[in-house]
């Protein structure tokens, strides 16, 4: 049992981190859920031994997705701003 | 299970799941502040792991952590910049966190190199220990200074 303490925690931090991000709304807040996911899952990973599946896990998750979602969150918000200010003119 | 599987286990504990939970939780602001110290802890943990399976090719986990993280977090201020200028941190806030995410580093790094066979191991976990100190600097001075230099001191 002692042995399968880090395995454990790993799982109790991908559960906490995952139910998080589904449970928030605002895409904006969601993307560091995400991120704290994304890092859960690296952590699962090496303590799995699988070093090679949590390197990729990291740079996906640290940088690679919450740079899209943000990119696309800052696209919407710019169109709907643009929109608003043509229905004001 | 040895010490530093269990000294892992414990900053998993102690350190990463209350800033996982602040992470989740709260402002932007706090968010990206957790998040900055959360990959830090991260990096940490998979060096006593590393250590604790004696394998010191796994450190390479932790070297690109202390690498993607600063990165990640620059990220979101170039990104989230209107929501964190308008709420900076106050001067409190920003020492603490300086502090929390740069005091962990020796406390983990001096063991590790100590117990780690000298040679390139060591080289290769000081240099991630300076990558994490300097990325978290780094990062906490970014997210506190407004980018237009009117703050109080630069």
């Amino acid at each position: 049992m002692a042995d399968d303490l880090p395995i454990v925690l790993a799982l109790l931090l991908v559960t906490v981190a995952g139910t998080a991000t589904v449970l928030t709304r605002d895409p904006v807040r969601q993307v560091f859920a995400l991120a704290g996911l994304g890092l859960a899952l690296a952590l699962l990973f090496a303590v799995l031994q699988a070093p090679d599946v949590a390197l990729s896990q990291l740079a996906v998750g640290t940088a690679l997705t919450p740079l899209m979602v943000l990119l696309s969150v800052r696209k919407v918000r710019r169109k709907a701003r643009s929109e608003r200010r043509e229905e004001h003119e | 299970m040895n010490g530093w599987l269990a000294a892992a286990c414990a900053l998993l504990l102690v350190g990463f799941l209350p800033t996982l939970l602040a992470m989740c939780t709260g402002s932007v602001r706090r968010r990206v502040l957790a998040q900055n110290l959360a990959t830090v802890l991260a990096a940490l943990a998979l060096l006593l792991l590393s250590q604790g399976w004696a394998r010191s090719s796994y450190t390479d986990m932790a070297l690109v952590l202390a690498v993607l993280g600063p990165v990640g977090t620059l990220i979101y201020e170039r990104l989230l910049g209107e929501e964190l200028r308008a709420d900076r941190p106050s001067r409190r806030v920003t020492r603490t966190m300086t502090v929390l995410s740069v005091a962990p580093v020796p406390v983990v790094v001096v063991p590790v190199c100590v117990a780690a066979t000298p040679g390139r191991t060591t080289l290769k976990l000081l240099f991630i220990a300076g990558l994490l100190v300097a990325g978290s600097a780094l990062c906490t001075r970014a997210l506190t200074t407004p980018p237009g230099g009117d703050g109080s001191h630069g």
